[in-house]
């Protein structure tokens, strides 16, 4: 979507100090990299963190960045991180309930009348075990190739392919149980 | 290295424990084994023997963390039949063919933290159970194991280290959330904390696709059902 | 219901949760220059922590937070080590990980703040539960030691003092054993939870 040259400028630039040219990226890039940690996280707070620290993390980083990857791939493999590691941490510390965790029940709150359908695809996805989810997020969300959701993720190319083909039945599983028709 | 607190013990049992220290470094044997049960000593050394040979057979089998283990509870100051009943949970696995490697290293930590004897043998007891029922709930599922280089006749057919790695991953799982208080009837749970740790392992000691098998076959009720085993 | 239809499903869904939460991300930019303020990116080291750039360490290190039974203080720094040959790297660009050697083994880092103490220890599955003595050379209250592990699922407490210590900050997760906590570290492998 932009100029490979233009980012390459606006990293530059980022890399000797300049804020804005950071906040560009920023811009640029937050909508792919909040959708990613939402995705993964299936609660609005922790992804809002995660968002943050990935761009934090990302700038101070910024020299290890080797300019042969895309930089989206090497973004999201930041991110990709942040989120396993505050599942982790999350596992360790539980809650009672997660306040913002996305559901599928009526939420007063939205004034969108949400297809009953897009109510089933939510629970079911919050439901997903992670290493199912986070490929299911970096292919239709992220709309990354195989190849650069083994990259992020750190798994063979292989197991994408099935992790995705076995996510998909298992949504569509979970769909059908909640709403047989 | 082995230490040994027998101060009665003769000039040769000394000898024989610093033999089985080097040992311990080089390559183990069954007489290495049979001079560690002496120092126990056990009752029925014949059958203790006989599983230490099943158990070297083993491409997979910790042999020289066993003969640790024997060595450090032969130096711990309790009667030879509450040592030789924890012993037997390992030789009973071995006699089976089981993993072992989880029962090794949980009475390894038991004696490190000063645990009694006879509440190591009853974790190892527990454990002991849930990796033979989590052998024959993987058979049930229709996943084997073969002999490394022999043919595979299924698909589902694995080596015998790669299976049980499976065993001994799955059972672990249990085991830890058993001891931790958690209630056999959580099948989700349980299933869950399989999940996480199967998948935490992929590319590490796990083979993606054995992992894939296993989550794709095996279900919360079966989880519950081997762990009911354990408790009942 | 159709495959395909999943997928669309799928697309329509994940975008509609983001539009929905969008407002969340405004100012980010600016709250995010705010924090970097004068910051270059370039590697922060904490005085506490100036010991493990010691040339022959590379390790893993994420944040770092402490809070000890000894000590009152909560430790919060981002730490990032390169090894003296330069940055690590890995095909996908940037990896926090530990160096990786010939054998096949990747060195793992055991750092425990411990003020006071005059002997600090890791034991664990890797050593057969024998302690594995941790440094502290300068006399900094940081303990370290590198232990070269092949790729698996290792579980380890510290002994401090005689006192055996299982919540280590930098641990993947805890599990309880013997009634008493230990830590767990991955080594190696796929990132699925």
């Amino acid at each position: 979507m932009y100029r490979v040259q233009d980012e390459v400028s606006l990293l530059r630039a980022s890399l000797e100090g300049e804020t804005e040219a950071w906040g560009e990226m920023i811009s640029r890039y937050k909508d792919a990299v909040f959708g990613l940690c939402l995705g993964f996280l299936r609660n609005r707070a922790d992804a809002e963190d995660v968002t943050h620290d990935a761009f934090i993390r990302a700038y101070v980083n910024l020299r290890r960045y080797n300019l042969e990857k895309r930089f989206s791939t090497w973004l999201f493999t930041i991110a990709a991180n942040l989120c396993r590691n505050r599942l982790r941490y999350r596992r360790n510390h539980p809650v009672a309930e997660l306040p913002d965790e996305i559901h599928g029940g009526a939420d007063p709150a939205t004034i969108v009348a949400r297809d009953d359908r897009h109510a089933g695809v939510r629970e079911a996805l919050t439901r997903l075990p992670y290493g199912y989810r986070a490929p299911l997020v970096l292919r239709f969300y992220n709309d990354l190739s195989y190849r650069e959701i083994a990259d992020v993720l750190a798994i063979p190319e292989g197991t994408v392919k099935t992790r995705i083909h076995r996510g998909k039945a298992m949504l569509k599983e979970c769909m059908e149980e909640r709403d047989p028709s | 290295m082995i230490r040994s607190k027998c101060a009665a013990a003769a000039g040769g049992v000394i000898l024989v424990l610093l033999a089985i220290g080097t040992a311990a470094c080089a390559e183990v044997s069954v007489s290495d084994f049979a001079e560690a049960f002496e120092s126990i000593p056990v009752s029925d050394l014949g059958r203790f023997i006989a599983a230490a040979e099943l158990g070297l057979s083993q491409a997979d089998f910790p042999a020289s963390q066993t003969l640790q283990l024997i060595g450090r509870l032969a130096a711990t100051a309790h009667s030879p039949q509450e040592k030789e009943a924890l012993l037997l949970n390992i030789v009973i696995a071995m006699e089976d063919g089981l993993p072992v490697d989880g029962l090794v290293t949980k009475g390894l930590e038991g004696l490190a933290r000063a645990v009694s004897v006879p509440l190591i043998e009853q974790s190892l007891h527990q454990r002991l159970i849930l990796i033979a029922e989590t052998r024959d709930l993987l058979y049930a599922k229709g996943i084997f194991s073969v002999e490394p280089g022999s043919p595979q006749s299924v698909p589902t057919a694995l080596p015998t280290p790669r299976f049980n790695l499976l065993v001994s991953h799955i059972s672990d799982t249990l085991a830890d959330y058993l001891e931790g208080g958690g209630s056999p009837f959580e099948g989700e749970t349980l299933c869950q904390e399989v999940r996480f740790r199967l998948t935490s392992l992929e590319g590490a000691t796990l083979v993606a696709a054995d992992v894939d098998l296993v989550l794709k076959r095996v279900e919360p009720a079966d989880l519950t059902r081997v762990a009911l085993s354990a408790v009942t | 219901m159709r495959t395909e239809d999943i997928e669309g499903i799928l697309r329509d869904t994940l975008r509609q949760e983001v539009t929905e939460a969008t407002d969340g991300l405004l100012g980010l930019e600016e709250r995010i220059a705010a924090e970097l303020g004068e910051r270059r990116p370039r590697l922060r080291i904490s005085d506490w922590l100036r010991l493990l750039l010691a040339p022959t360490r590379a390790g893993r290190i994420g944040q770092l937070s402490v809070v000890g039974a000894t000590a009152a203080i909560c430790l919060l720094v981002g730490v990032f080590v390169a090894s003296q040959f330069g940055l690590d790297r890995t095909s996908s660009g940037i990896r926090l990980t530990p160096s990786q050697n010939a054998d096949g083994t990747q060195e793992i880092l055991f750092v425990l703040p411990a003020l006071n103490a005059d002997d600090v220890s890791v034991v664990g599955t890797f050593n057969a539960w024998e302690p594995t003595a941790l440094s502290d050379e300068d006399d900094d209250g940081i303990w370290t030691a590198s232990i070269p592990l092949p790729p698996g699922r290792y579980e380890y407490a510290f002994i401090i003092d005689g006192r055996w210590w299982g919540q280590d900050p930098l641990a993947d997760e805890y599990v309880r054993s013997y009634g008493e906590y230990s830590s767990v570290r991955y080594v190696g492998g796929g990132d699925g939870a």
